[in-house]
């Protein structure tokens, strides 16, 4: 009965050759004398059977082959998609940059034409040799010396 | 082995078919462990489809210190884990009657047949997931207790009594569900 125990938990790796072999030679030794342990050991052999039965039959050797050949085209789409949506949510964001440039710089020309003016009358009134006080130079920077 | 490394160095410098004739090689393997791990023969296909997938996007990082087949079950059971559990549902009579499979026998033979994979398939559902996982590796598949640990990630002991536990648990429910058809 002691050995019943030991060798009935030993049964499963038995089954399956996985125990060592001092272990095996129990078992076996123990299985020509004891028919409850044989009828365990027929037992589990039923059930390792019986998970057997829910083999499935073979599918279509490219069956899954072609079903996930669809799905990593659908992938690739979706990426394509994705990506130039990407690209048109960066156009729109990146666009109005240039243009508000554009017309700053647009703006700018046309309301300071005085500035431009006053600076070639400094470089005139340099190059003209003539002494330059510091407000003359402010004044013709700013605008105001005419 | 070394034929799946050489699929996956031809696949990892561009040749998309060495994919191809992997998913060839393995798909019935990783059916079976599917549709014996949930039950449910019409959401099998979708996830051994959606580990093949996590496979093709992940096999770049695949390291090759353990055979291309123990991360891919790894990766197949995962897969149906989480499915499982999103699904938060075991399986109903109804899912494993759709789930039994045509047979080139009778009608009648048929039939019985049918009822006795509803009963398996019942029988094994009930079992806990890590004990149903290290079971139908070894005896679906024939994996050894060590590729087992590798697969599940647990020691050889435990494997082994996972498998145990899982037999015990498998023979009482099956002997009272099956009478004279087991």
């Amino acid at each position: 009965m002691k050995d019943c125990i030991k060798v009935q938990r030993l049964l499963s790796g038995y089954l399956d050759n996985e125990i060592n072999s001092e272990d095996t030679s129990l078992v076996a030794g123990h299985l020509v004398i004891c028919a409850q342990c044989q009828k365990e050991l027929a037992e589990l052999s039923r059930v390792k059977a019986d998970i057997l039965e829910l083999m499935r039959k073979p599918l279509p050797q490219d069956y899954l082959v072609s079903r996930l050949r669809d799905d990593l085209v659908d992938e690739r789409r979706m990426k394509e998609r994705f990506s130039l949506a990407g690209l048109g949510n960066l156009s729109r964001r990146l666009i109005p940059v240039p243009v508000t440039v554009i017309a700053l710089s647009i703006a700018l020309l046309i309301l300071s034409p005085g500035q431009y003016s006053n600076k070639s009358s400094l470089d005139e009134h340099i190059l003209s040799g003539n002494s330059a006080t510091q407000e003359t130079v402010l004044g013709l920077i700013l605008g105001t010396e005419n | 082995m070394s034929e799946d490394f050489d699929y996956i160095e031809q696949f990892l410098s561009g040749e998309e078919r060495a994919f191809e004739a992997l998913v060839r090689k393995y798909q019935n393997k990783v059916l079976n462990i599917v549709y014996s791990l949930i039950g449910r023969d019409r959401d099998s296909e979708d996830i051994a489809q959606e580990a093949f997938l996590k496979v093709y996007h992940s096999l770049s990082s695949f390291k090759q210190k353990c055979q291309f087949s123990t991360w891919l079950y790894r990766i197949v059971v995962n897969t149906a884990y989480d499915f499982l559990r999103k699904r938060k549902h075991l399986v109903s009579n109804d899912a494993v009657l759709e789930a039994a499979h045509t047979f080139s026998a009778g009608p009648q033979e048929e039939l019985l047949m049918k009822e006795k994979q509803m009963l398996i398939n019942n029988a094994l559902t009930s079992v806990p997931f890590k004990f149903r996982a290290a079971v139908v590796l070894k005896d679906m598949e024939g994996l050894s207790y060590s590729e087992i640990s590798r697969v599940l990630g647990c020691s050889i002991g435990t494997v082994e009594s996972r498998i145990y536990r899982a037999r015990q648990f498998l023979k009482v429910k099956l002997s009272r569900a099956g009478g004279d058809l087991l």
